[in-house]
């Protein structure tokens, strides 16, 4: 009994990594409808932003949140207003963009880094808490806390601010939204702020978990897409529940079929899923084509 | 004296001709160094590279190769084709006699059935794969130790050290072999593998990816076997990913064995040194090996210091430099750089055991495997890397700390 708890709350845990990676990608993807490839770039960069914190300001990755996420936020606004706003037009060229911006980051980061593997300590690196037979790193738990709030909060700021409106009427229809006066490009530019700076949090809180190689935010983007796929197009409920399916989907078939066959297990029910609900399990009818709904 | 045009012409042509002639006496040897420069093994690719400079500048002192100077070209390759490129420019721009390299296998396999279309040697150092001696190309040899050579010492030193400090018969031992999923982890785990079950020693095996964002479940399904020693052959990230999960999830076997990584900076960062202290590393020999184990690791040391300003970054560049060294013997008993000759004199080379300053020796078998090319056993203790076995390779004072594991 205490195995399979265990094996849950592994799960559980990892949910909470992939659900607070794929957040600001499903953020970008319903509104600007881009598929960003740089996401989990942006990932990496908070990572390597909590680094440098470190070396210069001996500030732990939990204090260099504060630098980090409005750093990555500026990044991100700054992409949007030079890169992916000149191809408006073209959303396929937008998302060639992104990937061309992929190679662009992974390359400067090698360049800086020499290729050597950096490691961030934080005082909560070698903690884990036990509660009965389980027993889990303390890191994982602040990034599952860390993204059940960032979830809420998110989805209380499209519901509630001005602002988390005028991005829900552009997601739902540019053209109306143009219309009653909402300035349709800031938005956007405010959005893929917004999702780069949840990518710059994710990997600050998630810097003390790994040793980082400018390569490793692709391995985060794979699941990310099976998380926003899986939990609905566009919805920020269903990146939060997304991540957790895939999070307790690795962990159960890692542990009860074979480690090197969870990323097929994972992937053949994303397959199914894009079958049988398209939009998601939480995504609304229609959302993969046309973004973002109203939020549930 | 009044020259005339044509008489100038002769003359310039006959100098030039002279100048020609002496001037390839005097050509240097040149060796082609194909490694990943760019990229992210670039780290690595460098660190190789270096050791074959190092190699170059101590024969160099002593008067060169057949009279020859010997001279290091680079060309990058990162991967497979970039491999083919490089030998491509090595020998069609650069005019290299010989190829080395390598630290990748995939390149290595790529760049030396390149080569061999050039008619040129390919004096392989670094690269691990069994299969690439296996292949039986004419022009090949390898002078460094393979996959299989690193996990016979890993289960020699499980077997004669391990188990001796644990308190254990071999037939008692309950081992874990967690490997990466690519042909590098797979291969040497299945060797691994068979060389304990003939030693009767119980063995459980785990797979994982290496671009895994969580491992937790290879760690627990190794902790459901209740091992007494958990074995791994990773990449640095993964290892230092697998470490993590063990700390956090209180696995605790009585010795952890680390294969190839984990020996390095990197994982010290990531890790610490109290968690580290005791954990056992099956790696190339290092420069502060013992002096009577091999010979002049000091002095290699000293020259990397004075040439590049910083200590190794990791063990790869001695064994690199060491192989190297090999390859001028065998020039030069060959008296040419043409690859049948050199091989056919690498072949019959016969240096014991301790010849050289990773404790190799040289002596190749019918694929051109050096035989005595042999990785040692290692230990973290007070956050450095200190050899352990063969007991003839600890440098004066180590001893074997933290095991098993407190």
């Amino acid at each position: 009994m205490s195995e399979i708890l265990n094996i849950i709350a592994v799960g559980l845990l990892l949910g909470g990594v992939y659900s607070l990676v794929s957040v600001g990608l499903n953020l970008i993807f319903g509104v600007i409808r881009i598929v960003n490839f740089a996401q989990g770039e942006f990932v990496m960069l908070g990572m390597y932003g909590a680094f440098a914190a470190q070396v210069a300001l001996h500030m732990d990755p939990y204090v260099a949140v504060v630098l980090v996420t409005p750093a990555l936020f500026l990044l991100g606004a700054v992409v949007y207003a030079v890169i992916l706003r000149p191809l408006g037009g073209e959303p396929m060229m937008q998302i060639f963009a992104t990937f061309g911006l992929l190679m662009v980051l992974q390359n400067v980061i090698l360049a800086v880094s020499g290729g050597a593997a950096y490691s961030v300590d934080s005082v909560l690196s070698s903690r884990s808490v036990s509660i009965g037979p389980l027993q889990f790193g303390l890191v994982r738990v602040v990034a599952l806390t860390a993204s059940s709030v960032v979830a809420a909060g998110l989805g209380l700021y499209l519901k509630l601010s001005l602002q988390g409106k005028a991005i829900r009427a552009v997601a739902q229809d540019r053209k109306a939204a143009q219309l009653m006066g909402i300035d349709v490009e800031r938005v956007y530019t405010i959005t893929f702020g917004v999702g780069a700076a949840l990518a710059g949090l994710a990997g600050c809180l998630l810097s003390p978990l790994y040793t980082m190689s400018p390569q490793i935010g692709t391995n985060f983007i794979l699941p990310a897409f099976a998380v926003v796929v899986l939990g609905g197009l566009g919805s920020v409920l269903g990146a939060y529940v997304g991540g957790f399916i895939v999070g307790l989907t690795e962990a159960l078939a890692g542990y009860y079929i074979d480690p090197s066959l969870k990323d097929a297990v994972l992937f053949l029910m994303f397959i199914i899923v894009l079958i049988v609900r398209p939009s998601g399990l939480f995504g609304h009818a229609g959302a993969e084509e046309v973004g973002l709904r109203e939020q549930s | 004296m009044k020259l005339t045009r044509r008489q100038f012409g002769a003359a310039t042509l006959a100098a030039l001709v002279v100048g020609a002639g002496r001037a390839s006496a005097a050509d240097p040897i040149k060796i082609g160094a194909v490694n990943p420069y760019t990229g992210p093994m670039a780290l690595y690719g460098d660190e190789v590279t270096r050791g074959f400079e190092l190699a170059a500048d101590w024969v160099n002192a002593q008067g060169g190769v057949l009279g020859r100077q010997i001279q290091i070209v680079r060309a990058s390759a990162a991967s497979a084709q970039e491999g083919i490129a490089a030998v491509e420019q090595l020998v069609g721009r650069d005019k290299v006699d010989i190829l080395t390299g390598t630290y990748v296998t995939a390149i290595s396999n790529a760049a030396s059935e390149s080569a061999m279309n050039y008619g040129k040697l390919y004096w392989e150092t670094n690269a691990l794969a069994r299969d690439l001696t296996d292949r039986g190309l004419p022009n090949f040899a390898r002078s460094g130790p393979s996959g299989r050579e690193f996990a016979q010492r890993s289960v020699e030193g499980v077997l004669k050290l391990v188990a001796s400090r644990l308190g254990k018969d071999p037939k008692d031992l309950q081992v874990w072999l967690e490997h990466e999923d690519s042909a590098y982890g797979t291969s040497i785990a299945r060797e691994q593998e068979s060389l304990f079950k003939a030693a009767g020693v119980k063995v459980g095996v785990g797979v994982h990816s290496a671009k895994s964002i969580d491992v937790t479940d290879s760690i627990l399904r190794a902790k459901a076997t209740a091992p007494d020693v958990w074995m791994s052959t990773a990449y640095v990230v993964d290892t230092n990913l697998l470490l993590r999960a063990m700390r956090d999830q209180g696995f605790k076997p009585q010795a952890i064995v680390l294969l190839g990584v984990g020996d390095t900076r990197e994982t010290l960062e990531a890790l610490g040194a109290e968690f580290l202290e005791g954990v056992v590393l099956v790696s190339y020999a290092r420069p502060d090996i013992n002096p009577a184990y091999g010979p002049g690791a000091a002095a290699y040391l000293k020259a990397y210091q004075a040439k590049y300003n910083r200590d190794p970054i990791a063990p790869q560049s001695m064994n690199a430099y060491v192989g190297l060294k090999i390859l001028f013997e065998a020039i030069a008993a060959a008296g040419s750089v043409d690859y049948e000759k050199v091989i056919a004199a690498a072949a019959a080379l016969d240096r014991p055991l301790g010849t050289y300053e990773c404790g190799y020796g040289a002596k190749f078998d019918d694929k051109m495997q050096n035989t005595r090319a042999l990785p040692v056993v290692a230990q973290w203790q007070g956050g450095t890397v200190k050899a352990v076995y063969p007991a003839n390779a600890a440098a004066e004072g180590v001893k074997v700390v933290n095991l098993p594991r407190a």
